[in-house]
């Protein structure tokens, strides 16, 4: 995998200069995984546009804040979008898209559709790659072992919400978790950064 | 509850899926437990991938200007060079002003009072063996955290042989939903996080937090974060204090 001409922390050390160019490569680079995972969450195009332009404006706001050694650009970015998504839809009093659609006709879950997405080159083969991946982890979980991780992230919900919305004991919900992540960290582990520092 | 039941909860502490009173409880735990930190450094890990599962969808070709018009619509916060946080100016100065008058001496007197009834506690408090061990080891320094207003309160005691701070906090609301306090080691100008905590209903609150090895600080700073913590501090600190020494 060729190395990106420029590392995107430094995109975000410019991005604390106030170099709006910087910013523009870093929505080029990431604009479509944010979009995405805002989309997956929120549901309608025009709420997704609105998280992702509210998050990288508070990526720019809080740039010089940025710790490479805390972790990638890409994970910064994700849960500042996760975080605006889930509380776009609390202020308007809206469901998740994970809650709202109907777990029959889409048994697959979120994973299902690989699609390209307009990224550069380079990147998009590597982002294709770990999106396989992940689609593979995910289908290798237990249905209901998917669905309530999927409602716990893209749902934004807690384990008690969770119980009520599957109507399951809260202990099954809890066990399911567990093991849920558990053999994601298993079958995700080519593409954890760090080991269990 | 016993380990085992607390690395449980980092999965879906990870997850953000703990009922408000479980989350108090774990950060209160994980500010003594390394193992469990280390667990939920690990379950994040996972979930930062989750994004790659939806569905991949392609931005209207609009956005772009969107974002960078937004963006030239926010004020940047603080310092426009560099990584330097405003607040530490803020806190140099508070610094001089503990350092005037007799700080020294009644951090002394404070210190041995709470070593005296810690001491007298200390059977009772079996599970809290590496707090009484800190607050007692011989190269224990201590720091007042002052706020700018009046009421909350913390006492900071750091052992640099044990790595450990054990931390005292007094008359502080606990954290409003979503919310968690953090606490910060400032070294050389640069904030390092030692751990996040939430106080009792009562606004109390003991814990120990550890600190990395190397760690050299003289100043340490608490702010208020989204639950989970920063990696970062995102506000002003709103209790700041120098750490004296013998």
């Amino acid at each position: 995998m060729g190395a990106p001409a420029t590392a995107d922390y430094v995109l975000v050390e410019r991005m604390a200069r106030r170099d709006e160019r910087a910013l523009g490569e870093l929505y080029d680079r990431h604009g479509g995984l944010v979009y995405s995972l805002a989309l997956a969450i929120v549901g309608e195009r025009a709420d997704a546009d609105e998280v992702v332009a509210d998050a990288l404006a508070q990526a720019w706001r809080t740039a010089q804040d940025f710790d490479a050694g805390r972790g990638s650009v890409g994970a910064w970015l994700t849960t500042i979008t996760r975080t605006r998504a889930l509380d776009l839809l609390r202020a308007r009093g809206r469901r998740a898209r994970a809650l709202t659609r109907a777990a029959v006709e889409d048994s697959e879950g979120l994973a299902a559709p690989i699609a390209a997405a307009g990224d550069a080159p380079d990147r998009e083969v590597e982002r294709q790659d770990t999106r396989r991946l992940v689609a593979r982890s995910l289908a290798e979980l237990s249905e209901p072992q998917r669905r309530i991780i999927e409602l716990a992230y893209f749902g934004g919900l807690t384990q008690t919400e969770i119980a009520a919305e599957l109507q399951e004991p809260l202990g099954t919900v809890k066990t399911r978790m567990r093991a849920g992540l558990e053999k994601l960290r298993s079958s995700l582990l080519p593409r954890l950064s760090r080991g269990e520092s | 509850m016993t380990d085992h039941q607390w690395l449980e909860l980092a999965a879906p502490y990870a997850l953000g899926a703990l009922d408000h009173e479980e989350r108090i409880r774990f950060e209160a735990h994980l500010a003594d437990c390394a193992t469990c930190r280390a667990e939920v450094h690990a379950c994040r890990e996972v979930g930062g991938l989750l994004p790659y599962a939806a569905p991949a969808a392609t931005p209207p070709g609009a956005l772009r200007e969107r974002v960078l018009r937004a963006a030239r619509q926010v004020r940047p916060i603080g310092a426009r060079r560099g990584p330097v946080l405003p607040w530490l100016a803020a806190a140099a100065s508070i610094v001089l002003a503990l350092l005037a008058g007799n700080a020294y001496r009644q951090e002394r007197a404070a210190r041995e009072q709470a070593r005296r009834a810690l001491a007298a506690v200390q059977d009772s408090l079996g599970e809290r063996d590496s707090l009484i061990a800190t607050l007692l080891s011989p190269d224990a320094t201590t720091a007042a955290l002052a706020a700018t207003g009046q009421a909350p309160s913390a006492r900071l005691f750091w052992s640099p042989t044990r790595h450990r701070v054990v931390m005292a906090v007094y008359r502080l609301p606990p954290a409003p939903a979503g919310r968690t306090y953090q606490l910060w080691a400032i070294a050389k100008g640069k904030p390092v996080s030692l751990g996040i905590f939430n106080t009792q209903p009562d606004g109390r609150l003991t814990a120990v937090m550890g600190v990395p090895p190397d760690l050299a600080f003289q100043v340490t700073a608490v702010t208020e974060e989204p639950a989970g913590g920063s990696p970062q501090p995102t506000q002003q600190p709103f209790l700041i204090g120098k750490v004296v020494g013998d």
